[in-house]
């Protein structure tokens, strides 16, 4: 699967939405379900998915799907 | 080791792939998916002062994996004594059936939690002091709104004490003061019934200290446990919850070769197997404890192999390392069946449903197969590479974790052992009233107290097949049963010629007016077949005439397990008494004053309280 598809999937599953309503723009301005809480359970969704641990910081900044897939990039993910 | 067994059995109902393919991601997905509205409902309340949000999708899984869809009310974040008062609306009810407390220090005692160097002696005393005085608050408080399982998890201890290495060599040290309040909230905890203690120190250190915390969203959302941690929390609580369901295995079934020894005995012989107190056979050996210790809890051990018979019990009887005897074995398949069919035989030998069966074996084949063709079977597979991770393997499934280990579940394994004894009895004597005669039973009928309330709950919680009615009943419904007038609670326990079966049976009869209505009968399915409810149905009626009551109404709730009962008041010349005549769905009504009853001439005695 392409990075960027396993990215949405995972979102799409945590919040609770179909795969083809998850592109780069989705945030919690334009998902329901996608609170602090909920961001939360996405974080730790991510970080096992992919091996990878984001600094607090990260985390604070991650504020939609593009910055989501920026930040796993800069870890060196980006398959 | 527990988070990959919790995620296991998420990856058995997801894909029989392997365990660790299964992310949280995928639980979320699983449980967004998967249709829920059929199942009953299990009610949850969680009061926290932390937040502890992740936790619900293990808690929803868990959940259905035994049958249950749940519901789960999270109390206001750091709202506990408020929500133990009242304060928010349908967080406590009466049919709550689990709270769960997480009560971190930290948020109740920045002092004792993180600054105890400054604090001194004396001040961490008196915060001590101000602790209990809240506990004993929660709990009351709690009680006043439910008698649902509260389930409340400890205080851990600091990974780094305030006082480093000096804390530990006084007794005011931050691990004393700590370790001296989890002792108070036990204590507590036992004070109260249907009240449970969650050694949150053992998550802690199953998990690994550095693991069990996520600073980052301690300090983002004041959420303290990481994914891990929740995992294996949420794992240890349904160990509670699923006994308390009625839920928790009673037999381990076990393949021999490659699991009780090294080997082949069959090609080795007794002389090549693995078995003893040294590397590779120790590795079995330690398993073989692990058994014994569950055959000690109550746990009934059977065997299901392809072999030999005479090979596998020459080993039992020759090897000087076998820690599991013949004595220890309830039931034993060894043959060349296939393992599907020698498990239904065994859970049809015990009387016991199939769910009700754990069945361990190192080959994949055999373990895909049980779980192909007998999906009720719990299949818990013991890896060939991973020989001495048996033991953990079997001590930290917690699938037969049992809110209380009683008398009669420690002597189990004998009671089975003289119920072949019995059979070979029976089939000496052709003339069934002449058998039991010749079984000498004592029947002592009594009315419930505090030394057999815990095993009265246990059998409600258990029964399923001769059960009229499966009423759960936890400790504290049965003392609520205790305690009132409109009500009593019978225990029956059962002494024959081959030893003392224990508490096997229970009876309720809720009062109203005349009328009394039997709103549990029970009994063990390890004493049917002897008459016995004959005598416990003549007590229940002697007992409401002597209540005063004119009526007993009998009821019978149809399960998928209770068919056998389904005639039962009928057959005890109950008449029916349907809605057509006034009466319940499904029930029967018995006159008192009608007909003379007499006890059956089979029994040597019936001790009872109860007058004519």
């Amino acid at each position: 699967m392409m990075f960027d598809k396993k990215v949405f999937r995972i979102i799409g599953q945590v919040m609770n939405v179909p795969l083809e309503d998850v592109n780069e723009h989705s945030s919690p301005e334009n998902l329901k379900r996608w609170d602090s809480l909920q961001h939360m359970n996405l974080i730790l969704a991510l970080e096992e998915e992919f091996e990878v641990r984001f600094t607090d910081e990260e985390i604070f900044l991650m504020g939609d799907a593009s910055a989501i897939l920026a930040a796993l990039q800069s870890k060196g993910v980006d398959r | 080791m527990a988070s990959t067994d919790a995620s296991g059995a998420i990856g058995d109902c997801i894909s029989e792939e392997s365990v660790l393919d299964v992310t949280y991601a995928e639980i979320q997905d699983f449980l967004n998916k998967v249709e829920m509205d059929h199942l009953p409902k299990l009610h949850v309340a969680i009061l926290r002062n932390v937040t502890v949000e992740s936790m619900l999708p293990y808690l929803r899984f868990l959940a259905y994996e035994i049958g249950f869809a749940a519901d789960i009310r999270l109390g206001n974040y750091d709202n506990i004594v408020q929500e133990s008062l009242g304060a928010s609306e349908g967080i406590l009810a009466q049919h709550t059936d689990c709270v769960l407390i997480f009560m971190k220090l930290e948020n109740l005692s920045w002092g004792l939690a993180r600054d105890l160097a400054r604090l001194g002696s004396e001040n961490a005393q008196h915060e001590a002091r101000r602790i209990q005085e809240t506990i004993a608050g929660i709990l009351a408080g709690i009680r006043a709104q439910t008698n649902a399982m509260i389930l409340w998890h400890g205080f851990e201890l600091p990974l780094y004490p305030a006082l480093g290495i000096w804390d530990s060599q006084i007794p005011a040290g931050q691990t004393g003061v700590i370790t001296e309040l989890n002792g108070f909230l036990r204590t507590a905890l036992r004070s109260v019934a249907n009240a449970y203690y969650v050694d949150l120190n053992l998550c802690l250190a199953r998990v690994g200290g550095r693991a069990f915390y996520d600073e980052r969203y301690w300090h983002i959302g004041r959420a303290p446990y990481s994914r891990e941690a929740l995992c294996e929390i949420a794992s240890e609580d349904f160990k509670f919850i699923r006994s308390l369901k009625g839920k928790s295995k009673k037999c381990l079934v076990l393949d021999c070769d490659n699991v009780l020894w090294g080997g082949i005995v069959g090609e080795d012989g007794l002389s090549g197997i693995r078995l003893g107190r040294t590397y590779p056979g120790s590795a079995y050996w330690e398993f073989q404890q692990e058994v014994v210790n569950l055959y000690g809890r109550g746990v009934l051990i059977a065997l299901c192999s392809r072999n030999n018979p005479e090979d596998v019990w020459e080993v039992f009887r020759a090897h000087p390392d076998m820690l599991l005897k013949e004595e220890h074995i309830a039931a034993a398949e060894i043959n060349w069946d296939d393992k599907p069919t020698n498990l239904r035989k065994i859970a049809l030998n015990l009387n016991i449903g199939l769910e009700s069966l754990v069945f361990a074996d190192d080959s994949d084949f055999e373990i895909n197969l049980v779980r192909r063709a007998i999906p009720e079977v719990t299949a818990l597979h013991l890896p060939k590479d991973k020989t001495v991770e048996y033991r953990n393997i079997l001590a930290s499934c917690g699938l037969f974790d049992a809110l209380a280990v009683t008398a009669e579940d420690r002597a189990r394994g004998a009671l089975y052992q003289s119920e072949a004894q019995r059979r070979n009895l029976k089939a000496q004597t052709p003339d069934l009233e002449s058998y039991l005669k010749s079984l000498e039973m004592v029947v002592e009928v009594r009315f419930a107290e505090q030394s057999t309330l815990p095993r009265i709950a246990q059998l409600t919680q258990k029964t399923n097949q001769f059960n009229l009615t499966t009423r759960r009943y936890s400790e504290a419904d049965i003392q609520k049963y205790m305690e009132t007038e409109d009500a009593d609670v019978l225990s029956v326990r059962l002494v024959d010629r081959y030893g003392d079966s224990g508490i096997v049976g229970v009876c309720i009869l809720k009062y109203a007016g005349q009328t009394a209505t039997i709103d549990t009968l029970l009994l063990s399915c390890r004493v049917l077949g002897r008459g016995l409810e004959d005598a416990v149905v003549i007590q229940a009626l002697k007992l409401a005439k002597q209540r005063g009551c004119e009526m007993v109404i009998g009821e019978y709730r149809p399960t998928a397990k209770n068919a056998q009962v389904k005639d039962f008041f009928p057959r005890q010349g109950f008449e029916p008494f349907s809605p057509f005549s006034g009466g319940p769905d499904g029930s029967y009504r018995y006159l008192v004053n009608r007909i003379p009853r007499k006890e059956p001439s089979y029994f040597t005695e019936i001790r009872s309280p109860i007058q004519e």
